[in-house]
């Protein structure tokens, strides 16, 4: 009774409202709205990330080494000396970065951990969360959290924990010599392989994760149903679990291979791009351009547009292989 | 027939289930040993570690805590990292949700635009615009300052907060936001009344991801702070360790500390975070 009456009440008020049934104050007023709630983070979000993006690619193409660029003192506009002024240069800084060998190397490394991840941390993490789907066994919360402890603590410490246990007097050499008396530890001729082992070790409990939970949606009657028809495990997995996981195969594929260009805190920590450079990724090598010695600026930013341009293709396949597979849920 | 199949089956699924426990077992002490060693070391005195690096300590040395706890400044590490990770946990929630609320419920000719470019940067690598940032926050003079740090941090979890949050609240009924509407409630009291209850869950998901990733944030803060005042735990003890060169006890010591906050939260919440991080990768 008392629900109708207010029903009615809403309905007689609709009938007053103009064609915009919330009449022109309420868009006025809905407009204002609408733009204090967006605004405050909005603006953050701009300054933060989309700002630096167009200013990273201005500054590559100037000859900006530091100094103020806002206030009486800029080297924009400032009254300074001339020859102290920032100028726009054109591509020189591109030039000088492709001409630098070790922008390959470090491109060359961006391309090893992109291989790590691709045939290494996802066969890997499929292979676990299989066993664990498949296999109906005990315990599976407790092999999923251990197994993707070590991705949650800070890569600091792990970097420093590896680095201790490789080391040349670590532990690791003792470990080696329990079954082969005699080893010594040199310096390794392939520096990179103890930073792609610990980024293995890291990283593949993520995509145990990503599997698990995927595997958890299929209907296992429909495997349980191909096996009474005969079918082999081998079959099973061929014709029914793997297409049901395509699109989440390709999507992770796509995320290791950007998420490649993210190692910066492992290596920094664990070899900071040594020794000889030989460890140098690209954001190391960023990183040491504008840090290390005088500020080189225009060649860091560069490099940041490098990894601007790879990073949204990268996005761009993601949002292409989304619309073909329906990855999103 | 059917029963012989059925014990085939049967046996080889034992020695599947059997190879299966073994294998996953291996691949779960290989994630969980090095942790160990490293606890178990900072146990060690650093004679005691050079002597025998793989064999269990003979005592428990707890000096190394003491002694790294007194010259590391780690009191004061982890207020500040508290500090960061709490600051920015309700800044992006609040956020999160207001945008999240207007996208969803007040129709704008923007949001689509606006909403787009928020996708883009949940996908971004924060990588390639570091320098620019950094080069930006010295030019606006907040290097080394606590605003300067947090800034960065809530525009860069932003993006995941305000998705998360425009998605559940997509799912809230329009009815709900329309009827108060028209009972003349302004948005304002929409959101605090309605839509900030409603979103207690998603806000919970997302404060667990913002907790843990702002935690161990390290590339930013160590670029954006040089004074002991301003370093959150692992810059701390990165700095620290690099100051040690052989004392080994205080580094296993050290890193120990940085590695029980986490733990611990990790712990708590393992069902939360994986269940993000699962519907983190479906998202893209």
């Amino acid at each position: 009774m008392k629900g109708t009456e207010v029903s009615k009440k809403r309905e007689d008020r609709i009938g007053q409202a103009p064609k915009n049934f919330l009449g022109l104050s309420s868009r006025g007023e809905e407009v204002m709205a609408y733009w204090t709630f967006v605004l405050p983070g909005f603006l953050i979000y701009l300054f933060v990330m989309a700002f630096p993006t167009f200013f990273a690619a201005f500054l590559s193409l100037t000859n900006y080494r530091g100094g103020a660029l806002f206030g009486p003192k800029s080297v924009i506009w400032g009254n300074i000396a001339p020859e102290r002024k920032m100028k726009i240069i054109g591509f020189d800084y591109y030039a000088q970065m492709f001409h630098d060998k070790y922008f390959w190397l470090a491109l060359k490394n961006n391309m090893w951990i992109v291989f790590i991840s691709v045939f290494g941390q996802i066969p890997l993490g499929f292979i676990m969360a299989y066993l664990i789907f498949r296999g109906m066994i005990k315990g599976k919360d407790f092999f999923q959290t251990v197994i993707y402890l070590p991705c949650v603590i800070s890569t600091v410490v792990i970097g420093r924990l590896w680095g201790a246990f490789t080391a040349p007097n670590g532990a690791l050499p003792d470990l080696i010599r329990l079954f082969k008396p005699g080893y010594v530890a040199g310096n390794s001729t392939h520096p990179m392989i103890p930073v792609l082992f610990v980024i293995l070790w890291m990283y593949t409990g993520t995509y145990l994760i990503i599997f698990l939970a995927n595997l958890q949606k299929i209907d296992t009657s429909v495997i349980e149903a191909a096996k009474i028809d005969g079918a082999t495990e081998m079959q099973a997995l061929r014709y029914i679990i793997l297409p049901a996981l395509s699109g989440v195969i390709v999507t992770s594929a796509i995320l290791a291979i950007s998420g490649s260009l993210k190692s910066f805190d492992l290596i920094y920590v664990m070899t900071s791009g040594g020794p000889a450079k030989q460890t140098y990724v690209l954001s190391i090598f960023m990183y040491d351009s504008a840090f290390k010695g005088a500020p080189n600026y225009p060649l860091a930013n560069a490099v940041s547009m490098v990894m601007c341009i790879i990073s949204f293709t990268m996005i761009g396949i993601t949002k292409a292989v989304e619309k073909k597979f329906g990855g999103r849920e | 027939m059917s029963t012989k199949i059925k014990d085939t089956n049967s046996v080889g699924s034992k020695i599947f289930k059997a190879i299966t426990y073994v294998i996953l077992i291996l691949f779960a002490l290989l994630a969980i040993l090095p942790i160990l060693w490293l606890i178990m070391s900072s146990f060690k005195t650093s004679q005691e570690y050079q002597l025998d690096r793989l064999g269990l300590p003979k005592g428990i040395f707890y000096k190394n805590y003491i002694e790294a706890w007194k010259r590391g400044n780690f009191g004061v590490y982890i207020i500040n990292s508290v500090v960061y990770t709490s600051i920015t946990t309700i800044a992006i929630c609040i956020l999160g949700m207001m945008s999240g609320f207007a996208f969803a419920k007040i129709p704008n000719k923007a949001t689509k635009g606006i909403y787009a470019s928020y996708v883009v940067g949940i996908l971004m690598t924060l990588q390639s615009i570091m320098i620019p940032l950094f080069i930006i926050i010295n030019q606006v003079k907040l290097y080394d300052t606590k605003l300067g740090v947090l800034i960065p941090y809530i525009g860069i979890g932003l993006p995941m907060g305000v998705y998360l949050c425009t998605e559940f609240i997509r799912s809230v009924p329009n009815a709900l936001v329309e009827s108060a509407r028209i009972d003349g409630a302004p948005y304002g009291r929409i959101f605090f009344g309605i839509i900030v209850p409603m979103s207690a869950p998603v806000a919970t998901t997302l404060a667990i991801l913002t907790v843990s990733g702002t935690w161990n944030e390290f590339m930013l803060i160590n670029m954006l702070t040089s004074s002991t005042k301003n370093k959150s735990l692992p810059v701390g003890i990165q700095s620290f360790a690099g100051s040690l060169s052989t004392d080994y006890g205080k580094l296993f010591a050290s890193l120990t500390i940085g590695l029980l906050p986490m733990l611990i939260f990790y712990l708590v919440f393992r069902k939360e975070i994986t269940k993000g991080v699962a519907a983190g990768a479906v998202k893209g």
